[in-house]
Order: structure tokens, then sequence, then C-alpha cells
């Protein structure tokens, strides 16, 4: 078992930066193009959110996304994915169709969830996506037991569990963290650490400087980074991902980053002062991607406009869908309860109990 | 040969894990210790470490890493040593095992059995002693069970292992050793995990109960007959949820009367869910009003013996009730 591993972010950046040529331009490109495409599509749901579109609450995670592309964009289909309230991104990272993305957004029956969850808890079987609950750190327990089940059947699949800052002082999350180092479990958990859990600011979350060093409790290695530097995410996360693949357990990733807007979308956040969300603003982990591939000779303002052109077309696409697709008929939210139906049961009080199948 | 309630889970969980290599048991003391009262006794020399996990000391991951992987195809078993202790599982077990197929729309389910050692009577004090059950009865999306015989405890808990659902498995400590019943063979006998059952015919009275309160049930119903010549009908839930209302609606249907012994406290049991479907499906068939005997509301069961059987709902009180439910 490794020790800790603490790395600064100035550290990490740096070494991304001296040694990004273990990256492909392609990969590079595909990085910056997949946080610019999630930011598109996260400014689109708060707009159609501001228009009172859709119903409901949405947390953005707008600021944060090389947090989230640098961990889960080399994830197989199989690797599952633990989301917390804020990683609706993480669906599209992981290749989630936008129509069903704006499904969920609206609630509608082409949801994955069938209009059940609220709008950005977001969540595909196919992919192997928990769905999430709200109630925080509960999705690293639960990937923890997906984790132990592929040390189990013996497979190489891994699982990313996202948390932030805020989840750190609940048991759940050193319970999962605890465990999966017992069973030198395939995880890796990507702490974003954005100084804020809703109001309640990092100091009264925490004492330590930094989140990492918890894994050290733990006997397994933490690492800091940028969270805004999406190379650095990625390359930390890339070890971790061959760590947990060959057996060699888990990891704890704290991204430090900072989400620009409130809370959720009703949150206008006036806890924070202005300064501070104007300077971390100036760390725009996209735009800082974009003088990093300029330096390259990767960037042309022309790429960035057709994609914002091409991918906005495909945003008014899946919205389009959305918005035509049916609602939930009223009676389905008696259904999926148990294995078996319950509606016989609710609707005429008999106890329908259902036979008995070997 | 006569086997006993505990050697029934045992061999239970043993032929599951034979029959099915995805099944593995997880749980505080369960591995080298053979579990608290030994249920797993045997096991892990068996099947291995792997497969018979001795947990870290937290409730909460035993059954929330149980749901992860039952979500990808296994079928885990865990254990909750004393309910008294289940408080830090209960996040994993109300908002994520009962909510997991509901809010994926079915596309994501989690098929694990909770085996949970509950019931007093046995001096073990406030903390191993609690009959929580209603706390998970009143969550749909979770089947809660609690087999009252032997042959119950073996089929129960085979058929909560391969039911498609988070299944709680309630087993009362103080029936591992009191009651020896004859098995039949094979490792198919499955018990069926959606009636309740008719333990004892009768037409003056039903008496509506579970898990060990059955024994107390049945004791009462023998005296009070021997006393006034009235037959109890006795009906053993078996399922706390979803609740089999039939089988109650049925019985009381044709005894007009209905008393509810249970070992959980009074206010919010399982006996005010009966007492009011009873009132909203048959009030017409009622002949006296509707009686509990439960125990009181304190917040849990004393150590001291005279405390512990005032609070313990016996065969003394459950016969005043019936008499005065047949004398009404």
């Amino acid at each position: 078992m490794a020790t800790k591993v603490k790395e600064s972010a100035a550290v990490a950046t740096t070494s991304s930066k001296n040694g990004g040529s273990l990256i492909s331009d392609d990969k590079l490109k595909q990085l910056y193009a997949t946080m610019l495409k999630c930011r598109l599509m996260e400014e689109k749901a708060l707009g159609l959110k501001k228009m009172a579109r859709f119903k409901g609450n949405y947390y953005a995670a707008v600021g944060q996304e090389a947090a989230v592309v640098g961990a889960a964009i080399d994830l197989r289909p199989e690797d599952a994915v633990a989301p917390s309230h804020r990683d609706f991104i993480t669906n599209f990272v992981k290749g989630v169709p936008l129509d069903a993305m704006f499904s969920q957004l609206y609630g509608r029956v082409t949801s994955p969830d069938k209009g059940r969850c609220a709008p950005a808890h977001c969540g595909y079987a196919p992919l192997n996506i928990i769905t999430p609950s709200s109630t925080i750190a509960a999705q690293l327990n639960i990937g923890t037991g997906i984790a132990l089940a592929n040390k189990m059947l013996k497979n190489d699949n891994i699982v990313v569990a996202f948390s932030g800052d805020g989840s750190t002082s609940l048991g759940f999350w050193h319970e999962a963290l605890n465990f999966s180092a017992v069973h030198d479990l395939p995880i890796i958990f990507v702490c974003q650490n954005n100084l804020w859990a809703e109001s309640v600011p990092i100091r009264l979350q925490t004492k330590v400087e930094d989140i990492s060093l918890k894994a050290q409790a733990y006997g397994f290695p933490g690492i800091t980074v940028d969270g805004n530097d999406v190379v650095a995410m990625y390359r930390v996360a890339h070890e971790a991902i061959q760590r947990a693949r060959s057996g060699g357990g888990p990891t704890l990733i704290e991204a430090k980053t900072y989400r620009w807007y409130g809370h959720s979308s009703i949150d206008p956040a006036k806890y924070r002062a202005p300064e501070e969300v104007e300077a971390w603003k100036t760390k725009d982990p996209i735009a800082a991607m974009e003088r990093y591939l300029t330096q390259r000779n990767l960037f042309t303002p022309a790429w960035k406009q057709q994609m914002i052109e091409s991918f906005g077309k495909e945003l008014d696409e899946a919205v389009d869908f959305a918005e035509k697709s049916p609602q939930v008929e009223p009676i389905e939210c008696l259904d999926h309860v148990y294995s078996f139906d319950i509606r016989g049961r609710e609707l005429d009080r008999k106890t329908r109990a259902p036979k008995y199948q070997k | 040969m006569p086997v006993s309630y505990i050697e029934a889970i045992r061999t239970g969980l043993a032929e599951e894990m034979r029959r099915d290599e995805r099944v593995y048991l997880i749980g505080e003391d369960i591995g080298i210790d053979g579990g608290a009262f030994k249920a797993t006794q045997g096991l892990i020399e068996e099947f291995g470490p792997q497969r018979v996990i001795d947990s870290p000391l937290a409730e909460g991951i035993i059954v929330s890493s149980s749901i992860g992987a039952a979500m990808i195809g296994m079928r885990p078993v865990a254990e909750i040593q004393f309910v008294d202790f289940i408080t830090p599982a209960m996040d994993a077990i109300t908002q994520q095992a009962a909510k997991l197929r509901y809010r994926s729309a079915g596309t994501q389910t989690c098929p694990l059995t909770v085996r949970v050692c509950y019931g007093g009577g046995t001096g073990g004090g406030l903390y191993h002693s609690q009959t929580n059950t209603t706390w998970f009865a009143h969550e749909p999306g979770l089947i809660v069970v609690a087999p009252a015989t032997v042959a119950d405890a073996k089929g129960m808990l085979k058929a909560s292992i391969r039911q498609d659902d988070p299944v709680l498995y309630f087993e009362h400590k103080r029936l591992y050793r009191t009651i020896k019943e004859d098995l039949p063979d094979g490792d198919d006998f499955i018990a069926d995990l959606f009636h309740a059952a008719v333990r004892r015919e009768g037409k003056d009275a039903t008496l509506v109960t579970y898990g060990y309160m059955l024994q107390v049930a049945l004791q009462s119903a023998e005296k009070v007959e021997q006393e006034t010549g009235a037959t109890i009908e006795v009906i053993d839930l078996r399922v706390l949820n979803p609740l089999d209302r039939d089988t109650i609606l049925d019985s009381v249907a044709k005894t007009s009367r209905l008393c509810i012994l249970q070992e959980d406290h009074r206010t919010l049991g399982i006996g005010s869910e009966i007492s009011a479907i009873v009132a909203e499906d048959a009030f017409d068939c009622l002949d006296a009003p509707i009686l509990r005997v439960a125990a009181p509301d304190v917040p849990a069961i004393p150590a001291a013996e005279p405390m512990e059987q005032f609070y313990m709902p016996n065969v003394e009180k459950t016969c005043a009730a019936l008499h005065k439910l047949l004398q009404y």
C-alpha cells in the first residue's frame, strides 16, 4: 500500500504543462471540447430554468468542468460513476444522449427515471451511472459496493465517485473510504472542493487545509490537484484509474475548484464576496485550457466558434425533443416500487400479493 | 430430525450460497466468530473470507455496500447484529435501498437481504432488545418479513435471497434456540413471501401477531378456549410490508372480533395500521372495538427483570384482552 502522495496545485499544473507530451493532441482537444460543451449545456439549462421552461431546481457545476471532465473522460461504459447532486454533466462526459438528459430536466416520459428525480439528478443504467439521491455522500457508499462486486467478479471495471467538500463531514464519506481501503477496492474518490457547501465555508467544514490529507488516515494515496486545470486532473485521474484497474486500490483526488453560481438555481449566493467570485472567474478552466492549446498550436477561434454553433444546434434539438416528449401518466406514480406491480393493490385495496416465482 | 430456528437460518444461507455463487454474506463478527448468536458458524470455513466478510464496525457501509453490489448482480446478505444498531444504516435502507428502483424507474435495482436480529425478553436491556420493525414497515419499496416458525425461518430466508427486491428479514433472538421443527428435505424448499398464515383456526375472535409473539398468541388462544370454550383464530402476519390485508379481513369477516398482539410499543405500531384497515374495510363485520396488546410507549426495554416483564406483552395480558373482546 502506497503512502500518502501529496502534490501541490502549483506543482501539478506545472508538471502537467511540462509533461504534456504524454497526452495526445487529440486528447487535449477532446478535454477542451468536452468542457466547453458541458459549459454550454449548463448555461442552456440555467437559461431554460430562468424562463421557467422546466420545474424544480438545478444545481450547476459551472466553473468546475475541469474536475469532472478530467476524471471521467476516459471511463469505459462498464465503469460506474457515482454522481453527487451537482454532477449532471458527468452523464454527458460518460456518453448519455442529450435527448435523455434534457428529458430529465423536463421530467418527461423519455427521461431515464420517467419524471421521478429532481431535474439535475440524472442517472443512466446503460452506462452504469448511479441515479443520484439527494442525501449527501450516499453515492460513495453505493459506489463502494459496486467496486466490491467488481473485485469479487474479478473484472477490471472501476468506479469513480464524486463528492464535494461538504460531504467530507459526514460519516458515510469516511465509511466508504475506510471500507474501500480495507478491501483495496477499484474506486476513485473525486472530491470537488469548491470551498462552499451551500452557504458554509470550508473553514467551518474542516480544520485541514487539504482534504486529500484525509486519505492518509485510511492508508491510501490522497492527491490535491488544481481542479481548474483539466490537464492536471486528467493526468492524476489517469494514474488513479490505472492503479484501480490493476488492483492497486482506491485513490482520493481533491480537486480545488469553485462554483460560479449559487448552490442551486434559487440561491443568489450572497454569502460570498463578489471579489472572491470574480477572482475565481479569472481562473476559468475553459479559458485556461484555451490558452494552453493556443500555445501548442492546437486552438483556433474558428474551431471554437464552429463547436459553439454545432453543439448549440444539438442542444436546441434536445430541448425540442424534451419539450415535445409526453408527460408521464399520473398513474405511473404507482410504478417501480417493487419488482411486482402494486397498481391493483393501491387502487382497489385488495392484497393482490404476487405469486412467488423461483 | 427436528431443527432449531437458528439452524434453519444457517442451513438456508449455506444452501443458497452453494446454489448461487453471487450470494455472499457481510456483517460484524459473522466470519471467524460465526456471528454473535452463531447463525453463520462454519460458513467462513466452507465459503472463505471473500464470501463471508467480517465487515468493519459500521452498519452504514454494511448495507450501502450491499446495495451497490446488488446493483450489478450480486446477491448480498447483510447482517445487522442487533436491530438496536441499525440506525447508522437508516439512510442506506430507507433512502437508498427502498427508493433505488423507484428513483431509477426500474432501471437500477438492489436485490439484497438484510438479516436483522431483534426482540426482547432476554434481559438484553435498552439496546439489545428492541423491535423496530415498524420503521421499515412504513417504507414502500422494502419487503419486511418476520418469520415466526422454523420452516419460515429457512423458507423465507431462501425466498428473500432470490427476491428481486430489498428484503429486511427480522429474526427474533428468543426463537433461535427455543423452537424446533421437522423440515422438508431438499434445497428447493421455498416459502411464500407475500401472505399471512392462519396458524390456528377459530370462529369467535381473530388474534393477529408476528415473530416471537406467535408463541404467546397460540398459548393464549389455547388458554382462552380451555377457560371459555371460545375458539380464537391466530394469524401470523409473516410479512409486515406489504401487508396481506385479505387474510386479516377474511378472518375478521368470520369472527367479527379483532385483537392485535405486537412486541413493539403501541403508538403507530403495526397494530395501528391493521386497526385502520379493518375499520375502513370491515367496519360492518365488527361486533366489538378492536383491541391492541402492545408494549408501553417508553423509549426501549429496561434491563431489570421486573420492568422488562412489565414491558413485554405476555400470555396473561393477551388473555385479558381476549376475554374483554369476547365479553363485549
